[in-house]
């Protein structure tokens, strides 16, 4: 018991040195200059411990290439340690039907300690007018 | 045995437990898998499907991005596909890359790729080519064929570092859109996607 005590202290002692705890800071604009066309979310939580660890700042759509939506979610790591997440975007038309596309796939995503990253996808078909995006922790 | 370190004992034979049932062991029998997904294999010796995915799809959020084939005269574009250059240490067909780019820009309805026109005469379809040929023939007439608008080309590249026991590779995804007209290129892009480890893995 004496060496499990004496294992867990040297790991608590060498955990901040391996470089697991990486914030950031940031600097940007006082009064932004976009006027981003922010979408009303609906969120649905079933790992309320993920829902702890990482937070949606905002969501924000625009039209490319004429008539292709793209959406930019913005993610926030809620606390001081590096997090690794998956996302996955998924595209549905005006009926609700999914429409597919290479764009739906499972994407890595390293977020620093307090980090804000923002994660986007262009649907590929012009019949996309949903979408979801999926988090679920990484390995 | 005192009382602290039987409970843990019996914490841990609970939690290994537990563990064999949550599904995130390793699998020992084959069992289909998401194409791509997260449950895939990562190895550090070769270019794995997720890596054309994760490429493929930021090429293509960056070109339908980018605006250029709005400024096209006449919609859907025709593309031809041109060099892709595998500068790799291994033997890749560049179609992992290229098809999927293909199949979102005919799912965009921005770009149709043609596949009687390739590179060095080599076509993707000859059956196509010749049977218009035949028809144009038979019909007394000279073949007409719609010339591209764009072509596609790029480069793999690939860089390899180590530290230790500890390996990385980073691939490189060149792509570069040309306007067939005036021979300029009027979207580029690269991705690279970076591994690192000891060894192979299963899931990322």
């Amino acid at each position: 018991m004496k060496s499990f005590a004496l294992f867990a202290a040297t790991a608590a002692l060498l955990l901040p040195l391996t470089g697991c705890q990486t914030n950031v800071n940031t600097v940007s604009r006082a009064e932004p200059l976009a006027r981003p066309t922010l979408v009303n979310d609906k969120r649905v939580v079933t790992d309320r411990s993920l829902g702890e660890l990482i937070g949606v700042v905002s969501v924000n759509e625009t039209i490319v290439s004429g008539n292709l939506r793209k959406v930019q979610v913005t993610l926030e790591n809620l606390r001081d340690n590096n997090r690794e997440i998956r996302y996955r975007f998924e595209w549905f038309d005006q009926d609700g039907m999914a429409v597919g596309g290479v764009s739906e796939l499972w994407l890595p995503l390293v977020l620093a300690g307090r980090e804000t990253r923002s994660v986007s996808t262009v649907a590929t078909s012009p019949r996309a007018a949903d979408f979801t995006l999926k988090i679920v922790e990484g390995k | 045995m005192n009382s602290p370190l039987r409970r843990f004992s019996v914490v841990s034979l609970l939690a290994a437990g537990l563990l064999s049932l949550s599904g995130c062991q390793t699998p020992r029998d084959a069992k289909y898998i998401e194409s791509g997904g997260a449950s895939t294999v990562v190895t550090l010796d070769q270019i794995n499907i997720q890596d054309w995915n994760r490429a493929a799809d930021a090429m293509v959020a960056s070109l339908l991005s980018s605006g250029v084939l709005e400024r096209v005269p006449e919609q859907p574009a025709v593309l031809a596909i041109s060099r892709i250059v595998n500068n790799t240490q291994q033997q890749v067909d560049t179609d992992s890359l290229t098809k999927k780019i293909r199949v979102a820009l005919n799912q965009s309805g921005k770009v149709i790729t043609t596949t009687t026109l390739g590179l060095g005469g080599k076509v993707e379809d000859p059956l196509a080519k010749e049977s218009a040929e035949m028809a144009a023939m038979m019909a007394g007439q000279k073949q007409v064929t719609r010339l591209p608008y764009y072509t596609l080309s790029g480069k793999l590249l690939e860089d390899r570092a180590q530290a230790g026991k500890v390996k990385q590779v980073t691939y490189t995804f060149q792509l570069s859109l040309t306007t067939v007209k005036d021979g300029l290129a009027v979207w580029e892009e690269e991705k690279q996607i970076t591994k690192q480890g000891t060894r192979s893995s299963v899931g990322w």
